[in-house]
């Protein structure tokens, strides 16, 4: 069963990406109630950024200076986070529908301008031979190694999430986004706490971007488009359990291994399938994830509420349904 | 989990020769992507080779050649995922593909390169894979498109057309395309009245092409695929009466583009494509193949190089004798360059006696003579074809 | 002067007219169901593979193939409700968006298994304007079709929501649910009228489509977020907004390429699919109730 280990450090690698995507989403949809639908578009910004910082120099390109990838994670947290920023303060007053219009339209525009400002993203013909971290160890270490890396920042993310989820301040989100009227009645100043949740999501969103540039080790405008990436993150997000955590890891490792591995069963089929068993293959990933909604239509992992500071810490853990 | 890793990599090497009956390629490439219609043709090529291949004997002693599809998407985390199965989990000793070049980019560097293994691009034609660090594993049938422009340059002004409008579509193939003939046109004394880029996919494009036809041009320039914006650009061009001369390249070429436009409305068109002629010996071999075979459109964009990159990789994989993966490469360049007796498209049973009796062989492909260089590229010649007013494509050699 | 109004205007409207109606099935479910239906591209272009799969049985013209195809689609569209939708009719709205996330997926894997993917012409060959006024005005036939059942189309919804029961049941639903159901109106009937019309005007979009370029797979999935933008344009759950939304956004594309300075386009056509969402970005936070005051969630 090599081979597969190897498959299953693929499949958890990606899959890690994405619950990276989809915690950064819980905290702006789970927790908030913004409906951001631009994933996308500060995906990319991360992405291109971390990409334009740490590339060796390149005619292609703008940048390439070939900085550690520390500083192009770091640089791609700040730049999403500045690009939700600039979003935000004219946007974020809007309620939830109108967000995501409003998010969807900026996000293909940010990506029209990747495309097409050829002289610093190389356009549509992307960035090839973007650095990875851990490259240095042999194969198929490296690939282990990258995966550890990813696992331990889902860890990050998601205990500093779980941490803030049981604060004073994730309380006021959850306020916010089950009745904002309340929230503003009670002295909260509701569109700062929106807008810091918003860059927040944006940014870890932008390090989601620099990690799979770094994994595909190549980057272009088709790595973000919006069904692969925005839409593919809120079917995890929703799938997994809005609101929790884990569901939001849950939900994106486990739709990744639906998405990927329905090939090892269509492509068994004979050769002159080959294409029919691709369109196959979608339609299965459609049935599938019909069938998960109808059965856990609150997600698989429902939210939780965590209760008031003082009662018991340890409550936000258990699996009852407060709501 | 790291102890199954540990015996993963040692037993890597045993669980390829330990595969009895089934000699399994990947076939990777755009199936569900944006140019769907493209590569569903393109996989028929492919897969007509691996028939071949099994009618005439199969691979060493009788074994089966199995195409394992992955589908790349045209998306590079499709890519990158659809490799990582056919890697690991199918285990093959080689791979035919990817279709779109940033799907072939991704998948190289993130999957086959680190693991070894050789593949070989049908359609990936961006220069940046030229320069990858590869350890001499990614090859292409694609020639590099900075040639197919020149060679369209070329064409147009030998046809005494000086000053044309140009548009391409903003993709990773015909952007490429589209940057190298203005600068060729331009040095070779043509006027580029205006140059324009287009989204594809767009339900009209009558502005844009009013707007090129300013500035008196003879002819419209178009690099797009058929069925995202080609048809749509030229059928616009012929309905406003901006355009009734066309020049473009292989994107173009399928009998789609002939049924929906008419046939006597392209009587002024020509394209480019990257392959033999019909009077060489591979053009007719695999012409009469190709008919016997079913193909809905044997010559469209890169089905002739999916043909020939399967047919190749078969012959690779006999060559070095057994599946094994570190073999391939050099095993490559012996049955595809000169010098050596020259194999045709089909020509299943005759190579594998040569091959068996250690004689060197030298595959020439429909797609070209496929001579690979240090690089791993190859250079292609370039055929011009017409529209018939039957309502066919008509082949001729350029240059 | 009539070159701008020949080859950018007509052609804006016409593809306007696609757009709207579109935007304008989008918006019907939006206003009643409550949910932005990414599937709505996908019927369209079940639609059309209806339609083309008919002219090729009797030779029909697209136009006339097209009624047994809206009839075809209508009852695809009830069929995808019951097992798709309604058991989300409580649930979060959330819901129902990825569950038509997920129906898009299918649907369109489904045509392309069965019909493939090579794109297919629906009106082959290439037809020239007809000049009028003396040559100075100049529209091809298609495109007076194109305009003409757009109206016919948008006027027949028109009588529908304001003269029928159903429409005026529809008209309040889409207004407040839960008062339709206190009065006593038949909220289920209604969402399977609001799937009915939805659908028709959904295939009457994808065969305009397919009439002016082709029929494809992925013909309504790339008019999808153009069409969300005209049924924002136009304010959500306001039926002819969406209409208006939709020539807004179909005029100004194509006028973006009209060479007002110098001799290029105004703006670079490869930017033409921004266009439709800065309109809308740039609406949403001028006016964010749309042209013609939609709801405000």
């Amino acid at each position: 069963m090599d081979g597969y280990a190897l498959y299953v450090v693929g499949l958890l690698t990606a899959g890690g990406i994405y619950a990276i995507l989809a915690l950064a989403l819980n905290l702006q949809w789970g927790f908030t109630g913004l409906f951001n639908a631009g994933i996308a578009g500060f995906f990319a910004v991360g992405a291109y950024v971390s990409v334009i910082l740490t590339a060796p120099e390149s005619p292609t390109i703008i940048g390439g200076y070939g900085l550690p990838l520390v500083v192009g994670c770091g640089a791609a947290m700040i730049a999403s986070g500045l690009v939700a920023w600039g979003i935000g303060r004219v946007c974020i007053r809007l309620r939830s529908d109108y967000l995501a219009i409003a998010t969807i339209g900026i996000a293909e525009i940010l990506r029209l301008v990747f495309k097409n400002e050829s002289w610093a993203t190389n356009g549509p013909r992307g960035i090839a031979g973007i650095p990875k971290a851990f490259e240095w160890v042999p194969y198929p270490w490296n690939q282990v190694a990258f995966l550890g890396m990813v696992l331990a920042t889902v860890l990050v993310i998601y205990l500093a999430l779980e941490t803030a989820w049981r604060s004073p301040w994730g309380r006021v989100m959850t306020a916010i986004r089950d009745s904002e009227a309340a929230a503003k009645a009670s002295g909260k100043d509701v569109e700062r706490f929106r807008l810091e949740s918003f860059i927040l999501g944006a940014a870890i969103m932008g390090l989601g971007g620099a990690y799979f540039a770094q994994y595909l080790k190549y980057f272009g405008p088709e790595t973000s488009d919006p069904t692969s990436v925005t839409f593919l993150v809120w079917v995890m997000l929703i799938m997994g359990g809005s609101g929790n955590n884990r569901g939001a890891v849950l939900g994106a490792l486990l739709l990744w291994a639906i998405w990927s591995a329905t090939e090892l069963l269509t492509s068994m089929l004979p050769p002159d399938w080959a294409v029919r068993s691709a369109y196959l293959r979608i339609f299965l990933i459609g049935l599938v994830l019909q069938v998960v909604l109808q059965r856990y239509s609150k997600g698989i992992l429902p939210e939780t509420r965590p209760a008031v500071v003082g009662t018991s810490t340890r409550a936000g853990a258990t699996t009852g349904n407060a709501t | 989990m790291k102890k199954l890793l540990m015996s993963s990599a040692a037993t890597l090497a045993l669980a390829v020769s330990a595969q009895a009956a089934d000699v399994k390629v990947g076939s990777v490439g755009g199936i569900t992507g944006p140019i769907a219609e493209i590569v569903a043709d393109v996989y028929e090529g492919r897969n007509l080779a691996a028939k071949h291949v099994n009618e005439q004997g199969g691979m060493f002693a009788g074994d089966t050649l199995v195409m394992v599809p992955g589908d790349g998407a045209c998306d590079p985390k499709a890519a990158v995922d659809a490799a990582t199965k056919v890697v690991n989990v199918d285990q093959v000793v080689a791979i035919v593909g990817a279709s779109c070049s940033g799907e072939t980019n991704a998948m190289v560097q993130a999957v086959t390169i680190p693991a070894g293994v050789v593949n070989v691009s049908d359609s990936a034609t961006a220069p940046s894979i030229t320069d990858l660090a590869d350890n001499d594993l990614v090859f292409r049938i694609a020639p590099s498109d900075a040639y197919q422009g020149y060679a369209l340059a070329d064409y147009v002004l030998k046809s005494g057309v000086t000053k044309v409008a140009l548009t391409y579509s903003n993709d990773d193939y015909n952007a490429g395309l589209g940057k190298v003939f203005e600068k060729a046109f331009q040095e070779k004394g043509g006027t580029i009245t205006s140059a324009q880029v287009h989204e594809p996919n767009k339900a009209s494009y009558r502005a844009e092409v009013q707007t090129l036809s300013g500035g008196e041009p003879e002819a419209l320039v178009l690099f797009a695929y058929y069925g995202s914006s080609g048809i749509s650009i030229t059928r616009n061009a012929l309905e406003t009466g901006s355009f009734t001369k066309f020049f473009g390249a292989d994107g173009m070429i399928n009998e789609e583009t002939i049924k929906q436009i008419g046939a006597e409305n392209l009587q002024d068109a020509a394209y480019t494509t990257p392959g033999a002629d019909d009077t060489t010996a591979s053009y007719t071999a695999y012409a009469a193949l190709a008919s016997a075979g079913g193909l809905r459109n044997a010559f469209g964009p890169y089905v002739p190089n999916g043909y020939d990159a399967t047919f190749l990789m078969a012959l690779a994989i006999e060559k070095a004798g057994a599946p094994d993966r570190t073999k391939i490469a050099a095993a490559l360049r012996e049955v595809a360059n000169a010098p050596g007796e020259v194999i045709l498209p089909g020509e299943w049973e005759k190579a594998k006696a040569l091959i068996a009796a250690g004689t060197d062989i030298n595959y020439q492909g429909v797609s070209g003579e496929i001579e690979f260089d240090a690089k791993g590229d190859v250079s292609g010649v370039y055929t011009l074809n017409t529209v018939t007013p039957e309502g066919t494509f008509k082949t001729v050699l350029l240059k | 002067m009539w070159e701008l109004f020949n080859f950018y205007l007509i052609p804006g409207i016409v593809l306007g007219c696609i757009y709207a109606l579109g935007a304008l099935g989008i918006s019907l479910t939006f206003g009643i169901l409550r949910f932005s239906n990414f599937a709505h591209g996908e019927m369209m272009m079940l639609g059309a593979y209806f339609t083309f799969t008919i002219v090729g049985l009797t030779g029909w013209h697209p136009l006339a193939a097209a009624l047994p195809a809206m009839v075809l689609c209508a009852i695809v569209a009830l069929g995808l409700d019951r097992a798709f939708f309604k058991p989300f009719r409580q649930a979060p709205t959330i819901m129902l968006v990825i569950a038509s996330f997920g129906l898009m997926l299918m649907i369109r894997s489904a045509v392309q298994f069965f019909w493939g993917v090579s794109p297919r012409p629906l009106m082959p060959g290439i037809q020239r304007p007809q000049a009028f006024l003396d040559g100075a005005l100049l529209i091809a036939p298609k495109h007076i079709w194109i305009i003409g059942t757009t109206l016919l189309v948008m006027l027949a919804v028109h009588l529908l929501l304001t003269r029928t029961r159903t429409g005026k049941a529809m008209r309040a639903v889409s207004d407040s649910p839960e008062l339709a159901r206190l009065t006593g109106i038949d909220v289920e009937a209604v969402i399977r009228a609001t799937w009915v019309v939805g659908a028709v005007t959904a295939v009457a979009a994808g065969v305009m489509l397919a009439m002016d370029t082709q029929v494809e797979t992925l013909m309504g999935f790339k008019m999808l977020l153009p069409m969300f933008a005209a049924a924002i344009l136009g304010g959500i759950g306001r039926p002819f907004g969406a209409v208006a939304g939709g020539l807004v956004i179909g005029v100004v594309e194509e006028m973006s390429a009209y060479p007002f300075i110098g001799t290029v386009p105004l703006l670079n056509p490869a930017y033409k699919s921004g266009i439709a969402f800065g309109i809308m970005v740039l609406m949403l936070i001028w006016r964010p109730s749309g042209l013609f005051k939609g709801r405000v969630f």
